[in-house]
């Protein structure tokens, strides 16, 4: 049986190639909480309270833009949707655990830790100190993303436009999605979410943006649904 | 106000997280709701990408052939495909970005 603390080193240690890219990301997060408009403590904050990238950098963006709040907060409530599903996939590991246990792992649940949790879960045994692994990688991710926004924020006002640091921010989810690109559902989601982004960039309150989610994920899953009728007749 | 809607999606987002882990209501998602969420990275991101890469940010038009930012971002696909590490696909992206800015 592995003890707790083994749990939990493993957790950082699995955890660290993936603040490859986690720290560009917060130190990005930083500087255009500022250029958007947020004061450092409110950019400090959302990582905390938020603690999910790319809602952030809506987050700051839209307010920035003076996007009314409703609105603001659709967006942010739509793009982190997607946390439900970790949460699910999980939550028969953590369903015994005691109740601070369950809010604190629900915290630290991001993309990141959850992709190396879901991994361990499936393929060490398992044992009654397991949730200790998502503990390490969750705060290894946790107080990274604290600390390269705190960063951020510093060298913020020293980092030149003509730099076009912001660009990072596009460049990081491009990271993301092209490797995710897998199938032709997954491609109508994407060409779909973007062609709606730029059709609807003339509505107001950059209301482009829950267009384009709501859009592409439908459009997804039509195909798939398409996709699995056609397999179950055949 | 801000600090209202900080606490209110931070809630929300905290919900989504904590939302199966609580044991109430049912113990597994419809099936049909897992294979929609599978979708919201893509879509969301996406969504994204597309109007920072073609819209130019100080006319805010549409900009293709003289758009650094386009050209910059094919090279940061290329690289993330072939390497799918974070950080070559910001160094790639940027620096096309900044040598095409030198360039042009």
């Amino acid at each position: 049986m592995r003890s707790a603390k083994t749990e939990f080193w493993a957790g950082v240690v699995a955890e660290m190639p993936l603040m490859l890219g986690v720290i560009p990301f917060g130190l990005v997060f930083g500087v255009l909480g500022i250029a958007s408009g947020l004061s450092p403590l409110e950019t400090i904050l959302l990582s905390s309270i938020l603690f999910g990238g790319a809602s952030q950098v809506v987050f700051a963006q839209l307010w920035g833009a003076g996007v009314p709040w409703m609105v603001v907060g659709g967006s942010v409530c739509v793009i982190n949707l997607r946390h439900v599903l970790y949460s699910a996939s999980l939550a028969r590991y953590v369903r015994q655990l005691p109740l601070g246990w369950r809010l604190l792992l629900a915290y630290l649940l991001t993309d990141e830790a959850y992709a190396v949790t879901i991994q361990r879960l499936r393929t060490e045994p398992s044992g009654p100190n397991q949730h200790y692994f998502l503990l390490g990688s969750g705060l290894l991710l946790w107080a990274g993303w604290q600390i390269t926004t705190i960063a951020g924020v510093l060298i913020g006002e020293t980092i030149p436009d003509s730099w076009s640091l912001s660009f990072a921010i596009p460049l990081t989810f491009i990271a993301i999605v092209a490797p995710i690109l897998k199938d032709r559902a997954d491609l109508t989601a994407a060409l779909t979410a973007g062609l709606l982004a730029m059709i609807g960039q003339p509505l107001p309150w950059k209301l482009w943006l829950i267009l384009a989610a709501v859009g592409g994920i439908l459009a997804g899953w039509l195909v798939q649904q398409h996709g699995k009728t056609k397999q179950g007749v055949a | 106000m801000i600090w209202l809607l900080m606490i209110a999606t931070g809630l929300f987002t905290f919900a989504t997280r904590f939302i199966m882990f609580s044991g109430l209501g049912r113990a597994s998602l419809p099936s049909w709701l897992v294979d929609a969420l599978n979708y919201v990275p893509i879509a969301v991101l996406t969504a994204i990408i597309v109007p920072a890469v073609l819209i130019d940010p100080a006319s805010t038009t549409i900009a293709i052939v003289d758009n650094p930012r386009l050209y910059a971002a094919l090279v940061a696909i290329a690289v993330a495909l072939w390497t799918r590490q974070v950080v070559l696909t910001i160094v790639a992206g940027l620096g096309m970005l900044w040598l095409l800015q030198w360039l042009l």
